[in-house]
């Protein structure tokens, strides 16, 4: 059995402990907002943080995330109460079809979490998640607008 | 025959119910091109009025668009709920949206028609020339598309504006009858029909039964701009907050009971068939696996988790048959283009007298095979319940899907349920109709046969590797041009061959003024499936016509931005996107001090018109693209922030084929599986795009692809400035 803590939930999962984390939440969980797209670690879609840090889930070992906090896209914000990041992406309008953007908050989320005051550059060393719709104009204009508020 | 009947059955049953009266000549005129004009037929199920096929009002006063076209983040729903809300003079609290089924009565004729002439018809100056874009009528009835760049310009701006305007008619006339009054005397404002002498009003839900009892109007009046509320405006995206709190459901994310999942590993050579599996009993024993089996262009393994699925067909030892692809390469299609366009040719388009003498001007370009790379892989979900196939899927033509899985199934369409989901990415790839005969619905296909054989729940999901190896591929294409200059330095012929099949002859000629223009092409298939990806043949052409007049401009010593609007009519639509670019970008001929130079190119595509300005350099890592500047004349922006971001999307798009894009052909399969080797341009490199859209009285145009076709030939454009070298072939990385 594979203990995991995920959004603070304890999960207790009969999986082999190489199975990619991303594969545990998606479909032995049911958290789908982590998304898969490439399963290499190339593309960030399945972006999650583990006690705190962003991580690519599809290249992760289940097992490697036992003892530690996992939290995804769905712990972040809530229609209600939603996160900064999230209020500057409805602001700026970012998704386009939207598929990258759990994975593209989460890395900003971390971003911002680390440097509340990135700079372009920062931005560019950090964001390597990859979009196809080319939404990255606004990413970049959102991710300033939230660290303006986040101070 | 079964029209009405239809509509009649969607009111009652599938769109949610309502009372349905009164549809016909508004909006339906569109799928039945005018064979029916008058039908009207009387269902009461609900205290909602579904007052014709594309809106209901109900008793509460909310108005529901029923938007026939799927979501890939083009902002669809948002634009048609503009226009009718405009239309029909409601607010925007009313105005709701809801997705229409994927049934017959929502086709798409228009839209349709819209696809074919984009792709079939010569440019309006050519006159004469046959237009051919119908002739695929028949199948019209199949399609509920969403491609073209066509859900607010046919089915908004055609459809939906006169069935809204038509409605707020019939609810005038409708109050009209109830207080005894001149209908003259009375207002329509938020959705409520006013008469300011008595001070009394109606909501339009209260009045929406009646209305829709009325005759339809023939002369309902659409407002004038200056009275639009709505259009015009940038309006936040009703589809967006799901997308940020990630509740949006896409076609992966589906989940039924009892599911188990499918993953599948292609034979490795296009068109050929696995004949047999070498060690299924093996397979089947590890953890989870309860199948494996051959399916069309691979094996598929089913497993109770997708990463099991997935870790055990890599392990599938198959035979596969032998093909005459077996040892295909791209040189193979390179060379096979080659001798084809030295033989004979379909003629696209001859204007002018021919000129004597040497077309001394030469250049022959060549653009790759490419994949679309939607973010979210194809993906299927399928099941038998009660007697009826579900399947859960985004499609950029749920109809179309849904006909295709009956098929598969062999059974009737009846008899198939299509739960239609967001789309993570489309760009051309989720259609469900091609021109070639190719089948883009691959992975649908597939996904009914494994979940009929395994007779559970299957979702199939292709892994990155399939996806790019899977594709119906931008087509590769050669093109030869050869040009001569006149005295004066301008172009005095032009003449063009290239490569594909059933051309669209408005992507292949140039835009300008030059006295004798000679496009041909060979009309010949290619070997490996192809299909529409994003822009279509523009993605190519408009890199060879672009780079083309540029390699004249320069062979006359001209700004090439200059050149092209000496070639232009002043008062054109191209000449106002060029000059606005201009002055955008500060247009400057010439490297900088630090080798930046900019490139221009200008495309007319899905009846809008582009001009773009790359600045761009030669580093030490290769090209660098530091902006770039688009003017955009689309007739009608319906929601300006809207096409700022598919011009914006569209242009990294662009981008990474520009830069990166290929999949080459090896031993009869690309060799290209995920993003290390099939490279999309990441945020760092990405170029900041700034996006105008100037005032025009052009008719409304396409708004999702037209960013594309220019960006390649204005970065090679700028390149060749940097360093007099010009690039004739894609990528350029
Ligand atoms: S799916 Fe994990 S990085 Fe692409
Ligand atoms: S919004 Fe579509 S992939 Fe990023």
């Amino acid at each position: 059995m594979i203990q995991l803590n995920v959004n603070g939930v304890e999960h207790s999962l009969d999986i082999e402990p190489e199975m990619p984390l991303l594969w545990a939440l998606r479909e032995e969980i049911s958290l789908r907002g982590t998304k898969f797209g490439c399963g290499l670690g190339l593309c960030g879609a399945c972006t999650v943080h583990i006690d705190g840090t962003p991580v690519r889930s599809c290249s992760y070992p289940a097992s490697a995330a036992v003892g530690k906090q996992i939290s995804t896209i769905e712990s972040i914000g809530s229609e209600e109460t939603p996160h900064a990041i999230q209020r500057a992406w409805i602001k700026h309008q970012v998704p386009q079809c939207g598929y990258c953007q759990s994975g593209m908050q989460m890395a900003a989320v971390a971003l911002l979490n680390d440097n509340p005051n990135p700079t372009d550059e920062d931005i560019d060393a950090v964001m390597t998640n990859l979009c196809r719709c080319g939404t990255y104009d606004r990413i970049r204009a959102a991710i300033k607008t939230a660290a303006k508020e986040m101070v | 025959m079964g029209i009405t009947r239809r509509i009649f059955m969607i009111g009652g049953a599938t769109v949610g119910g309502g009372l349905l009266l009164g549809i016909g000549g508004v909006g339906a005129h569109l799928m039945t091109h005018n064979r029916i004009n008058t039908q009207r037929d009387g269902h009461t199920d609900n205290n909602s009025t579904l007052v014709n096929l594309w809106l209901r009002i109900t008793p509460d006063n909310n108005i529901i668009v029923i938007n026939p076209h799927t979501d890939m983040g083009q902002g669809t729903a948002t634009g048609l709920m503009q226009i009718v809300a405009d239309e029909i003079d409601a607010d925007w609290s009313q105005m709701k949206s809801q997705a229409a089924p994927a049934d017959v009565a929502y086709s798409n004729g228009k839209v349709f028609e819209g696809f074919m002439r984009e792709m079939v018809t010569p440019p309006e100056w050519a006159g004469n020339l046959v237009e051919n874009g119908f002739y695929r009528m028949g199948d019209l009835m199949k399609m509920q598309m969403t491609g073209g760049s066509s859900a607010v310009r046919f089915t908004g701006w055609d459809a939906m504006r006169k069935a809204a305007a038509a409605t707020r008619q019939m609810l005038l006339a409708a109050a009209a009858e109830k207080l005894d009054v001149d209908i003259a005397s009375l207002k329509t404002q938020s959705g409520t029909v006013v008469h300011e002498n008595s001070g009394q009003s109606y909501t339009y839900g209260e009045l929406a039964a009646d209305a829709a009892n009325r005759d339809l109007p023939k002369d309902a009046a659409f407002k004038a701009a200056d009275q639009w509320r709505f259009v015009g405006n940038s309006i936040d995206r009703e589809d967006v907050p799901a997308k940020v709190l990630a509740t949006a459901e896409y076609g992966i994310d589906a989940e039924v009971p009892d599911m188990q999942y499918a993953a599948i590993a292609t034979s490795g050579v296009f068109g050929a068939q696995i004949s047999s599996i070498d060690n299924a009993d093996e397979i089947k024993t590890a953890r989870g696996v309860s199948d494996v089996l051959i399916v069309p262009d691979g094996v598929a393994v089913v497993a109770d988790n997708p990463w099991r699925a997935e870790q055990a067909v890599r392990k599938v030892v198959f035979q596969r048959e032998s093909h005459a692809n077996d040892t295909l390469h791209t040189e193979d299609v390179v060379q096979n283009q080659r001798d084809a366009l030295a033989g004979e040719l379909s003629e696209g388009l001859s204007t002018g007298e021919a000129v004597e003498g040497a077309a001394d001007i030469k250049a022959e370009y060549l653009v790759p095979y490419l994949a679309h790379a939607t973010m979210e892989p194809m993906n299927a979900t399928v099941w038998m319940q009660d007697g009826k196939l579900n399947v859960i899927a985004g499609v950029q033509n749920p109809l179309g899907a849904r006909q295709r899985a009956a098929k598969e199934a062999g059974m009737k369409i009846d008899d198939v349920i299509f739960h239609s989901r967001q789309m993570g990415g489309g760009f051309g790839r989720r259609v469900a109709f091609s021109t070639t005969g190719d089948e883009p619905l691959s992975w649908l296909v597939q996904a009914v046969r494994i979940a009929l054989h395994s007779n559970k729940a299957v979702k199939t999901t292709w892994s990155r590797e399939t996806d790019t190896r899977s594709d119906v591929y931008r087509p590769l294409v050669l093109g030869q041009y050869e040009g001569a200059l006149a005295d004066d330095g301008k172009p005095l012929l032009w003449r063009s061959r290239s490569y594909g099949k059933e051309m669209n002859i408005k992507a292949i000629a140039p835009p300008y003024a030059i006295p004798n223009i000679k496009v041909s092409y060979a009309d010949q298939p290619h070997p490996i499936p192809t299909g529409f990806w994003r822009s279509v043949e523009h993605s190519q052409h408009g890199f060879f016509v672009e780079s083309f007049i540029d390699e004249l401009a320069m062979a006359a010593n001209a700004d090439p931005l200059q050149y092209r609007l000496s070639l232009l009519a002043k008062d054109s639509a191209a000449a106002s996107v060029l000059n606005k670019v201009a002055e955008m970008s500060g247009w400057r001929y010439g490297a900088d001090a630090d080798g930046r130079a900019m490139g221009v190119a200008l495309v007319h595509s899905f009846g809008s018109t582009v001009a773009q300005v790359v600045e761009a350099s030669m580093t030490s890592n290769g090209v660098s693209a530091h902006r770039v500047w688009c003017a955009v004349d689309c007739g009608t922006a319906v929601n300006p922030q809207a096409v700022e971001a598919q011009v914006q999307g569209a242009v990294h798009y662009a981008l990474s084929a520009a830069l990166y894009g290929k999949c080459d052909l090896k031993d009869g399969g690309i060799v290209q599986s995920n993003f290390h080797d099939y490279r999309l341009v990441g945020l760092a490199e990405s170029p900041a795009v700034e996006v105008a859209i100037v005032k025009s009285d052009s008719p409304i145009g396409g708004v999702g692809e037209i960013g594309v076709p220019p960006l390649a030939p204005a970065l090679s454009n700028a390149l060749a400035v940097t360093d007099g070298v010009r690039r004739r072939s894609l990528p350029l990385v």
